[in-house]
């Protein structure tokens, strides 16, 4: 009973989804004094890691003029005042003091690769090098009892202070004894629950550790969830994309850095300085779609003319996220500007309901009455159709055997 | 000896309601035809013609808007017809007593008897029809907020022309049905879906009526043009 009752408060009381902006002056005024004291407070702390952010820029060639441009537009992008600026970038250079675990459940490790892409990295990337990455299976030099051994270490001397990255879901039906991670055989459920419980927020990043993502995707075959589906309790921090985008990994960073707090989220646990408006909105294809102008199959004349994709099954409509406005791979492009449509990555269940490059009304349904996959608009003229011969079938048999009242109004 | 009965003359339909009967119906057939290019656009523009002048996704957008908004203020009108006390009282009819029972399913023997059986009162609204229109407004009503669900999703600043009111009232009152149809593309699914059983709806409702008209010898399609149906007079 009090169960359903939770679920019905839940659903009436889901978080507002639209975006502030703007929050006044005296907001600003008061974050700005929280965020000092907040620095001022990391900065008296030992820094966990040596690595000196402005000797790793110079050697990869960025100078300090570059890195206030990239601290500039961060302050953007995370939807604060340009004041904020210098606390941007001291926040960055101090991320050095914020330990962070990153573990690997069922995935791909793309999003690690995402983070760490080595060839040309932007400061996005390093200034994620920055953090004190306490554990990462995929980058430590570690392995086997030693890597546990230094997992236990880091649990124990950051309890309750350590950002818990997870990547990838977590397998919870009939094939979750699939899954495990080290010489005792724990699984993913029991190893995410033990790391949750002292970290001081649990970060999922990409797709899979979101939403289930791929792993997810029907008949989902592990019983795959999400972080927010497992760990309750707990602050938790959603990133989806496939792969999460590294400027949103340094952006939720940096929030915390910041102020000590997680950003401010949506129904779905996204940051909404990155998840509140959707592709669309900002897609620079979007005249073409008010135009009609649509690209009808691919490499035709509209594909040359970077038409819409919305007839090649573009979810950018659909889909909230910031890439129209980011990209990927320091900034150089994203989906759409390729000439392929957005799959929906950020959205839970993309796989099955976003990802299937062809418009909502040709859409695969599973029809109730079986497995016989339909479209949307066949499922919808079907039963039009079956209106129709009952219909047809009605009146036949009302113009054969049918009574019509008399003439003369007499029924009998 | 056969006697006959002269015809009587009952309004059904004010003038009022004819309206909103008409309206509604060019409403839902442009959003139907505007609808389905959205969803999947059908025809293609003119690669010539500079993009300023086909304009064709936002027309289709705005004719469907408009035709909701159209729906939407004619829904309001019949909400209030509703709870008026009209003195065809169609909500009373709605009412699940046992005269309203046994009447809907006398009327669902006379279409399946063919009209060979029709115990019920042909004057007034019966309670068959009644549970059909009140399908539709709910219908409507559904179609209503699934729209404006994904229509808030493009005003994610918070404010758009009229205000922030607007978006937020949009939010309070269509944010569940992302929790009830699965997120974005689950209502977009349901929407979609709502448009068919419109038009499934439509086509039994103007069946129905055409039928009527020629078993029931009544004049019932005549209703929504001239607001009368001519039974015969009950005998006495």
């Amino acid at each position: 009973m009090s169960v359903k009752r939770e679920a019905v408060i839940k659903l009436f009381t889901a978080p507002n989804a639209s975006v502030q902006t703007n929050r006044g002056d005296a907001y600003y005024a008061d974050l700005y004094r929280r965020c000092e004291a907040r620095l001022g407070e990391l900065r008296a702390m030992a820094p966990k890691s040596r690595i000196n952010l402005h000797e790793v820029l110079q050697d990869d060639g960025f100078d300090r003029r570059d890195f206030m441009k990239w601290a500039s537009a961060t302050t953007a992008m995370l939807m604060l005042p340009s004041s904020f600026t210098p606390l941007v970038a001291e926040a960055a250079e101090l991320m050095n003091r914020v330990p962070v675990i990153w573990i690997e459940l069922q995935d791909c490790a793309g999003n690690s690769e995402a983070l760490l892409r080595s060839d040309g990295p932007k400061i996005d990337e390093i200034v994620l090098d920055i953090i004190s990455l306490e554990f990462h299976e995929t980058l430590m030099a570690p392995s086997g009892h030693q890597a546990e051994k230094q997992l236990e270490e880091a649990i124990e001397h950051f309890k309750g202070k350590y950002l818990l990255f997870v990547e990838g879901s977590i397998p919870v039906g009939e094939g979750r004894e699939w899954c495990t991670i080290g010489a005792s055989g724990e699984t993913f459920e029991d190893h995410l629950l033990r790391l949750a419980k002292d970290a001081a927020a649990v970060v999922a990043v990409g797709s899979c550790a979101t939403f289930g993502g791929v792993p997810a995707a029907a008949p989902n075959p592990t019983g795959a969830v999400g972080v927010m589906d497992v760990v309750k309790g707990k602050p938790i921090i959603n990133i989806p994309a496939c792969p999460a985008n590294p400027a949103n990994m340094v952006g939720v960073v940096l929030h915390f850095v910041l102020t000590g707090q997680i950003p401010e989220l949506d129904a779905l646990l996204r940051p909404k300085f990155a998840f509140g408006y959707r592709i669309h909105d900002n897609c620079e294809r979007r005249a073409h779609f008010d135009a009609g102008e649509f690209v009808e199959e691919w490499g035709d004349v509209g594909a040359q003319n970077n038409f819409c994709l919305y007839k090649m099954g573009c979810k950018g409509p659909m889909t909230f996220n910031n890439c129209s406005i980011v990209r990927y791979n320091e900034g150089v492009n994203w989906p759409i500007g390729v000439g392929r449509g957005c799959i929906g990555c950020s959205e839970p269940d993309f796989w099955d309901k976003y990802a299937y490059e062809r418009p909502m009304a040709d859409a695969k349904l599973k029809a109730p009455f079986g497995g016989v996959e339909k479209s949307v608009d066949e499922f919808g003229l079907g039963m039009l159709a079956a209106t129709a011969v009952g219909i047809g079938i009605h009146a036949a048999a009302s113009a054969v055997i049918g009574k019509k009242s008399t003439e003369c109004g007499e029924e009998s | 000896m056969k006697t006959k009965r002269p015809f009587q003359r009952v309004e059904r339909m004010t003038p009022t309601m004819r309206v909103i009967h008409w309206v509604n119906v060019v409403a839902v057939v442009a959003a139907v035809v505007t609808g389905l290019y959205i969803a999947h656009p059908y025809y293609q523009t003119f690669m010539a013609d500079p993009a300023v002048d086909k304009y064709v996704m936002a027309w289709n957008r705005l004719v469907h808007l408009f035709a909701a908004i159209t729906v939407d203020i004619t829904s309001i009108w019949v909400a209030y017809m509703y709870a008026s006390g009209d003195r065809h009282k169609p909500w009373m009819k709605l009412i699940p007593s046992k005269e309203n029972v046994v009447e809907f399913f006398e009327v669902v023997l006379n279409i399946f008897t063919f009209n060979r059986r029709k115990k019920f009162d042909t004057t007034h609204m019966d309670s068959f029809n009644a549970f059909w229109f009140a399908l539709l407004h709910l219908l409507l009503v559904f179609m209503l907020l699934t729209g404006l669900q994904m229509y808030v999703q493009g005003l994610a600043s918070g404010e758009s022309s009229i205000g922030a009111w607007w978006p937020w009232i949009l939010h309070v009152s269509t944010d569940w049905t992302l929790t009830v149809f699965g997120g974005n593309m689950g209502v977009r699914y349901a929407h979609h879906l709502g448009m068919w059983a419109t038009v499934i709806w439509t086509m039994f409702h103007i069946y129905v009526q055409i039928w009527r008209t020629i078993f029931w010898q009544e004049g019932d399609i005549a209703i929504a043009f001239g607001g009368s149906k001519f039974p015969k007079k009950r005998r006495e």
